[in-house]
């Protein structure tokens, strides 16, 4: 199959004399295990792999069937590993049985035929075969095959279908592999190669990713990474996913995202779900959510991100700028909005204005016209839209009925309001089950 | 936020907006092969054989409910958790029983529309190609879901056996002895339209339907009731529908010495008590109907499910070289299904029994995977399937079984 997406050679793979001794797993799958004289002990059912720091994880163990049993022989009892046969070093094998230790992996049961994320290519795959290789000492996991061409090679009888096609190979290091297997294995490797990804490709990724892959793979993110790339991804597929992972996850995620998102996620997820999530949030957290769900999205309060950088008119510059460099992650941090003595909203005040001013001077004195646009709570979408165009500004704020700043609205949360009426026309329904 | 719009993929959840997919799947046998299948299981043994109805009925209620089930809880289309589980020559070998299965019941919505045609007098080499290009047209430039409802309330025409099946007078306390007696002459006729009905019933593509759609719009074990609900429901329907059409044909044609159903016209004849002189109208306005709805959705959704196999899920927006296998599977449904009714003197009706044998043959592989999937608690866990449930299977596995194997037998030796 051709595909446009890169493939990494790894600096292991092309080194010298490596690709003639990759051994296929695919392949080496039910070939015989021998002893040293050559005697025949049983056929090979599975490698596993231990993962630990390193970056190509040694094979730590066989699964051979001797008798009609599935036995483990340690690692360390390989004598020599070819694509048609495995020779122990020691005739005497102990009919151990397998027993998953933390970050074992088993190579056919849960990476091969699997699906896994090529990070440099940004696609999801099935691996059609995997390559282990001597490798400092031990016989490594180098390679991951995940062509078309491999898949069908399988097919094939005979020593056709054990050999490697190395042209189509990718490192081990550049992918993800989500196999659950009820352990833990996390690679760092993995983790650093998904941090450098960007929220939007990750958003896809997620979506073309299958059910408990789909999970691993959010498990296995930075929550602000993961948070970042939720709110890239569609109402629908969100929903589907926060229904896939722990409640505590899930609420872990939601916290980290902007709260005008986290409150429409919540918004659409039936209420026992939503309950469930929010009582695993601190205290904070769930009530400000809780308030914002209440409001109507055709609302300016179900629109408005309650995330303001709230200051009174008696600090000064140098606290205002003390607090957004506390908040400096927040994108929407772009100035602070100034309230009086009984919390009204006096002004916003942008960056600029503060580092233009002295440290020491009061904001009072930088309370001036232009004030900001406000709106209420209630304010209907539609006044919103009508308030944007006719102030040109890049930002409403919210006030309640007090005159306090709850909220503000900004240019792209009014995006997001007008968008999904348009372009949902097809996703609407779920037919018989809506 | 533009860059979300754009990377937007339209799925196979979101291209069926209208009906759920139990309803869907359920019309897979309504459609002009199951219709057919079912008026020729009628006309040659009356109320005979009506027990073989009943049992496809319940074996298209458990499987379509254990491909819901597998699909919610392991949330991965049929063929791809096949390779997962079995390997690339599993996977390989059901995805190719898939794209053959639905190719032949392509064949059958294809020579549904000609048959129709005819009815009309309207020409085959018209009315394929135009249906061909028609339903291509819709489904790749994504405005089907605007005409779905149009095909659907064209195919509930089918809803007039069931009055028909009333005014005909049957005779209840035949149909009753057919329906709980199982009695079959032993007779390659006989087994021929028993091994088609049940192929017909429990269509392949319904089975992959089910469990792709329920991955597609990422249902959870919450939803799995209301699946089931439909799932159930459908699969009732499909069963009552075919039931009243077996009647009214013993009661018409059976009871009037027409056995052999030959071309649509004498297919047609058994909703007179109903339809009168327009008999011939509405029954080929159904089978236009029900052709046009499961010719849009079976290319699409065996394109879907075969992709699987890459473990990319493809995507109908995506280009011809991003997606190969998707798109030459769905190619190769629709064009392999058109010449194959257009080969000249082709018994259409013939054709329509024929492709549900083939569906039978290949279900068994299938649902051998489906089997080994429900009993492996790894994949399924608390959802798998017990003992007694996975013997049931077995039996109903096993009868299928049988069948093809003594038609084969009968056809060569007999």
């Amino acid at each position: 199959m051709k595909s446009s997406a890169k493939t990494n050679q790894s600096a292991a793979l092309t080194r010298k004399g490596i690709q003639s001794s990759l051994v296929s797993v695919a392949g080496a799958i039910g070939r015989p295990v021998k002893d040293q004289d050559g005697r025949d002990l049983g056929k090979l059912v599975d490698f596993v792999v231990k993962h630990g720091g390193e970056t190509y994880p040694p094979v730590s163990g066989l699964i051979v069937k001797v008798a009609g049993r599935r036995a483990y022989i340690d690692g360390a009892r390989i004598s020599k590993l070819t694509k048609d046969e495995v020779i122990l070093s020691s005739a005497k094998v102990n009919l151990s049985e397998f027993q998953r230790r933390t970050g074992e992996q088993l190579l056919d049961g849960d990476v091969l035929d699997h699906q896994i994320v090529d990070v440099n290519g940004l696609r999801v795959v099935r691996t059609s075969d995997l390559y282990l290789a001597p490798l400092d000492k031990e016989i490594r996991l180098v390679g991951v095959d995940v062509s078309f061409r491999s898949f069908i090679r399988r097919i094939f009888p005979g020593t056709f279908g054990r050999k490697p096609g190395v042209d189509k190979v990718i490192d081990w290091a550049s992918v993800a592999s989500l196999a659950d297997n009820g352990g833990v294995v996390r690679t760092t490797a993995t983790r650093e190669a998904l941090s450098r990804l960007r929220p939007a490709d990750i958003a896809d990724i997620i979506e073309d990713l299958e059910g408990r892959e789909q999970s691993a793979l959010i498990e296995l993110l930075d929550p602000d990474l993961a948070a970042d790339a939720l709110e890239e991804m569609e109402d629908e597929d969100l929903q589907g996913l926060l229904r896939g992972i722990s409640d505590e996850r899930a609420a872990e995620l939601l916290s980290h995202m902007e709260p005008d998102e986290s409150a429409e996620v919540l918004r659409d997820l039936d209420d026992e779900h939503s309950e469930s999530i929010l009582a695993q949030m601190s205290p904070a957290m769930a009530k400000q959510l809780r308030r914002l769900v209440e409001f109507d999205e055709t609302h300016a309060g179900g629109i408005m991100t309650s995330h303001l950088l709230i200051v009174k008119e008696s600090d000064s510059v140098s606290d205002a700028l003390a607090l957004l460099v506390e908040h400096r992650e927040r994108d929407i941090s772009d100035g602070v909005t100034v309230v009086d003595a009984k919390g009204k909203l006096l002004d916003h005040i942008q960056i600029i204005e503060l580092i233009a001013a002295k440290p020491t001077q009061k904001l009072e004195t930088l309370v001036k016209a232009p004030f900001p646009t406000a709106v209420s709570i209630e304010t209907p979408l539609e006044e919103v839209i009508e308030e944007f165009s006719n102030n040109r500004g890049s930002s409403i704020i919210v006030v309640d009925e007090k005159g306090k700043p709850v909220g503000r609205i900004l240019a792209d949360d009014i995006i997001d309001a007008m968008v999904p009426a348009e372009s949902t026309g097809l996703a609407q329904g779920t037919g018989a089950l809506s | 936020m533009k860059e979300v719009l754009t990377s937007r993929k339209l799925r196979l959840g979101a291209f069926l907006a209208v009906m759920g997919p139990g309803i869907i799947a359920g019309l897979s046998d309504d459609d002009p092969a199951g219709i057919t299948t079912y008026s020729q299981l009628g006309a040659q043994f009356g109320y005979q054989l009506l027990w073989v109805l009943g049992i496809s009925t319940i074996a298209l209620i458990l499987f379509q409910d254990l491909g819901a089930r597998i699909g919610v809880v392991t949330r991965q289309g049929l063929i791809g958790l096949v390779r997962q589980k079995y390997g690339a020559r599993s996977g390989l070998l059901s995805a190719t029983a898939l794209v053959l299965a639905n190719i032949g019941t392509m064949t059958a919505e294809f020579a549904g529309i000609a048959a129709a045609g005819s009815l009309f007098g309207i020409s085959k080499y018209l009315t394929v190609p135009a249906a061909a290009i028609l339903v291509s047209f819709l489904v790749l430039r994504g405005s089907f879901a605007r005409v779905e409802k149009v095909f659907f309330i064209l195919a509930s025409v089918f809803i007039a056996y069931v009055i028909a099946g009333f005014m005909a007078k049957p005779d209840w306390s035949a149909a009753a002895e057919g329906l709980f007696v199982p009695s079959m002459p032993f007779t390659q006729e006989a087994l021929f339209i028993a091994t088609a009905t049940l192929g017909t019933t429990l269509a392949p593509w319904g089975l992959a339907f089910i469990q792709s759609y329920a991955v597609d719009k990422r249902l959870t074990k919450s939803d799995l009731k209301l699946l089931r609900v439909d799932v159930w429901t459908g699969s009732l329907l499909t069963g009552i529908i075919g039931f009243f059409v077996v009647v009214t044909c013993a009661a018409t044609l059976n009871a009037n010495g027409q056995t052999v159903i030959d071309d649509a016209s004498q297919a047609a004849a058994a909703l007179k008590p109903l339809a009168g002189e327009l008999a011939k109208e509405v029954f080929a306005i159904g089978l236009i109907g029900a052709a046009l709805l499961a010719a849009s959705i079976l290319p699409l959704s065996t394109a879907y499910a075969v992709t699987d196999l890459t473990g990319r899920p493809a995507a109908l927006d995506d280009k011809v070289e991003e997606a190969p296998l998707f798109h030459s599977t769905f190619a190769a449904i629709t064009l392999v299904a058109a010449i194959l009714v257009l080969i000249p003197g082709v018994p259409l009706i013939k054709i329509l029994v024929l492709t549900q044998i083939v569906n039978a043959v290949l279900l068994l592989p299938l649902l051998f995977y489906m089997f080994g999937i429900a009993r492996d608690s790894r994949l399924m866990g608390e959802y798998r399937a017990s003992d007694r449930m996975l013997a049931i299977y077995g039996v109903i596995i096993a009868l299928i079984f049988a069948c093809v194997s003594t038609l084969i037998w009968l056809t060569i030796f007999g």
